[in-house]
């Protein structure tokens, strides 16, 4: 039985006197789009709110902005062997534990917060275990969504476009003498 | 209902049939209906037609679901074929899925397979290498495996012959192992490139050169290719996908429509081909026989002539398969050698670098080929302690390293305003010589059957003493020539990955002059069986250590070209 499931039926169970943390348990389901994971639609949600602070909106849309929490799960669902995934899913459900009251924060304090747990290491114990598998759960998530944000169609069509024929070879140009680097085709 | 089969025989007769529709195929195809052979071509995958069966051709990055990475899934359910540099998403319906066609590793042996229309010949590196006599002359000076029937004066018309017709841009670099040949315009190598040529003349005269690769792209003379429905390169390297301008050759861009057009050609794919006919009474092949990939109906199909070009280790199949009570062992099988003397190219080691120089240049634009470095190890004279030598790939880049520390505003600008670039990288890989061997060999697997009720083919090729020592020099003199021209943190790598991964699996069906030692004849001819030609990879007596395909081209041409010579005495 999922963990939140188990305590929201202790909770009903005791009268409701169980503590619970703040957060909105009547949606969370089991996402079936990403069937290897059992990913919860609040988990879906954190990840959402640490994608938005590795890559905030602004002028510039950010990485909520254009679904990346959803590209990030395509790929770990998908592209991931099931020791990673594993992995991953330790440290999305450790994470609240590590980063209490993670999403009442103010935005440095959250970048703090991912930047510390990404240097997280794991040793034999049970709460190593889990400090492992919050900073590869940390570091997988920045990779894709820097992958997510930056090969999305918004980026690679408004923003930085990408070009299909980069024309001819040169193969001794200055760097003074060009404008912008392009990174796109 | 005798009048009908014998109508029903009469409309599946045909004047040539070809076995296979990649790049040795097409090209035999293309010959025989230039000539007005009426030709039937069987090609065991599905059609995959220029252009209109191209997917993703023009898909952007953010088109493919995973970026153009293979599934977890895909790569449990195809461990050989997912080793392969180009089984990507953007590409991965040209490939073979392992369970498709199962064979037997007795050992390992990455099997690398295209089957539809046009074969291979639409994810090939489009490397184009002419042989030369040191290449042809290897075995005779070198005592191994047999002497080549034929040299370089037999083949360099048919060399010009198909390099005219494909597109092949190149350099005259007036090198004597790697001749000239009819080039377009070179592709530029970039400074860094050039900075390494010139220190290798430095360091070593006039021993050994890196030159732009011969690559069949098209880069020059558009009017001409017009005629084919193709048009210049576009520098994309999207190339895996299919060319929608036909910039590379492909025998789905050129060849194939080329023969279509004749008049002359049809082409049934979906036809597994299970063997050869051999008639005891007239002592000659008479047709195919094939199984339907949707009906799994046995089906026959005659003519007087047979070109097998099925790739490589699938020839050797088909002739092993190919039994009667003549040739018990295999079509043509007389010396018993027929799937032995299986050769491939070593691609084991790599070694890669810096170069602190040059800090203030980039490149611009693409292109579709990079450095190259032909044979120099044992050229002359035998200088080492291994038989023969290596060419390899060379190639300079650089590239804007967006900066991805820290997360949140500050990572943002930082991704979308790259202004660091990185250092240049340089890198090499070997190609190295095989020698071929009666104890690498290919046979039929007694018992298990693909999914055509075929019997699996059991590889059992492996590495030699030979090879080793030439992974070792080959490291050791790429670090030298590195550390000579000043490249910095260099780095050497062998991955002994299996044989096969290559994708230049060649001979068991080769030339030589003697019946008793080879299957072949000069003209590609069976020695027993005169009407059946086999000019692919199968055929190669040596591998030497250029990409071969251009040689399988120019076979198939001349062997066309006997083929129709011989019909009219």
């Amino acid at each position: 039985m999922n963990r939140r499931i188990a305590l929201r039926h202790l909770a009903l169970i005791s009268g409701g006197l169980a503590f619970i943390p703040s957060c909105d348990f009547s949606s969370d389901d089991i996402l079936s789009a990403y069937k290897n994971l059992k990913i919860t639609q609040s988990q879906k949600q954190l990840l959402g709110n640490i994608s938005n602070v590795i890559i905030p909106a602004g002028e510039i849309k950010g990485a909520l902005d254009i679904e990346v929490p959803d590209f990030i799960l395509v790929m770990v669902n998908d592209c991931m062997d099931s020791e990673q995934q594993t992995l991953f899913t330790t440290g999305i459900t450790a994470f609240p534990e590590f980063a209490k009251g993670f999403s009442s924060l103010g935005n440095k304090e959250k970048e703090a917060i991912i930047l510390s747990g990404q240097k997280l290491e794991g040793d034999e114990t049970e709460a190593g275990a889990n400090n492992k598998a919050i900073s590869f759960f940390l570091n997988t998530t920045k990779r894709f969504t820097i992958q997510g944000y930056m090969a999305s169609e918004y980026i690679q069509s408004e923003v930085i476009p990408y070009s299909l024929i980069p024309g001819a070879y040169n193969g001794s140009v200055l760097i003074s003498d060009i404008q912008k680097p392009r990174i796109n085709g | 209902m005798a009048n009908l089969n014998i109508r029903n025989k009469q409309e599946r007769t045909y004047e040539a049939i070809v076995i296979g529709s990649g790049i040795s195929g097409s090209w035999a195809a293309k010959e025989l209906c230039d000539l007005g052979v009426k030709t039937l071509m069987l090609e065991r995958g599905r059609n995959v037609e220029h252009i209109k069966d191209y997917p993703t051709t023009n898909m952007l990055p953010y088109e493919f679901e995973h970026r153009g990475q293979i599934t977890q899934a895909e790569k449990d359910a195809n461990p050989v074929v997912s080793k392969c540099y180009a089984f990507r998403e953007d590409a991965k319906h040209f490939f073979v899925k392992d369970a498709e066609h199962p064979y037997v590793q007795e050992k390992p042996f990455d099997w690398i397979r295209g089957y539809q229309v046009g074969g291979k010949s639409l994810l090939w590196a489009r490397q184009v290498q002419r042989w030369s006599d040191f290449d042809f002359e290897g075995p005779a000076r070198d005592g191994f495996a047999v002497d080549w029937p034929i040299r370089y004066k037999d083949i360099a018309s048919w060399y010009s012959h198909v390099e005219k017709f494909a597109g092949v841009s190149g350099n005259k670099d007036g090198l004597p192992n790697l001749p000239d040949g009819e080039f377009l315009p070179g592709y530029d190598l970039n400074i860094v490139e050039k900075h390494f040529q010139e220190q290798l003349k430095k360091n070593y005269g006039n021993d050994r050169h890196m030159i732009s690769a011969r690559c069949a792209h098209i880069h020059g003379n558009a009017d001409f290719y017009a005629q084919q429905g193709r048009a210049m390169c576009q520098n994309r390297n999207l190339c895996q996908r299919g060319c929608p301008f036909g910039g590379y050759f492909s025998s789905n861009s050129s060849t194939i429509p080329w023969a279509l057009k004749t008049g002359n050609l049809t082409l049934r794919p979906d036809s597994v081909v299970h063997s050869i006919i051999y008639d005891e009474e007239l002592g000659k092949a008479t047709g195919v026989r094939i199984i339907d990939a949707h009906s799994k109906e046995m089906e026959e199909f005659y003519a007087p002539v047979i070109f097998l070009n099925a790739a490589a280790l699938n020839s050797n199949l088909i002739l092993l398969n190919s039994t009667s009570s003549r040739f018990p062992n295999g079509l043509g099988n007389d010396s018993g050698l027929l799937g032995k003397y299986v050769a491939f190219h070593n691609y084991r080691a790599g070694v890669s670098a810096q170069h602190e120089g040059h800090s203030e240049y980039t490149t611009s634009g693409g292109r579709p080929t990079s450095g190259y470095f032909p044979r120099f190890r044992n050229l002359y004279k035998q200088e080492t302690d291994f038989l023969r030598g290596y060419a390899a790939g060379f190639s300079a880049s650089r590239g804007v390293r967006p900066n991805t520390e820290g997360v949140g505003m500050e990572l943002k600008e930082n991704l979308l305003n790259p202004d660091q670039y990185g250092p240049w990288y340089v890198g090499s890989h070997m190609m190295g010589e095989t020698i071929p061997k009666e104890s690498n060999y290919v046979t039929l697997d007694p018992n298990l059957k693909d999914p055509y009720g075929m019997p699996q083919l059991k590889i059992s090729v492996d590495y030699d003493d030979n090879d080793e020592k030439m992974v070792k020099d080959y490291l050791e003199q790429m670090t030298e020539m590195f550390e000579k021209a000043g490249f910095t943190n260099i780095r050497t790598r062998d991955d002994h990955r299996a044989p096969g991964l290559d994708i230049h699996e060649m001979g068991g069906v080769r030339m030589g002059k003697d019946p008793k030692t080879s299957l072949l004849n000069a003209n590609h001819q069976l020695h027993a069986v005169p009407n059946v030609y086999v000019t692919d990879g199968a055929s190669m007596t040596s591998t030497s250590t250029q990409n071969p395909s251009l040689t399988y081209m120019a076979f198939a041409a001349r062997a066309a070209h006997h083929a129709v010579s011989e019909s009219k005495k």
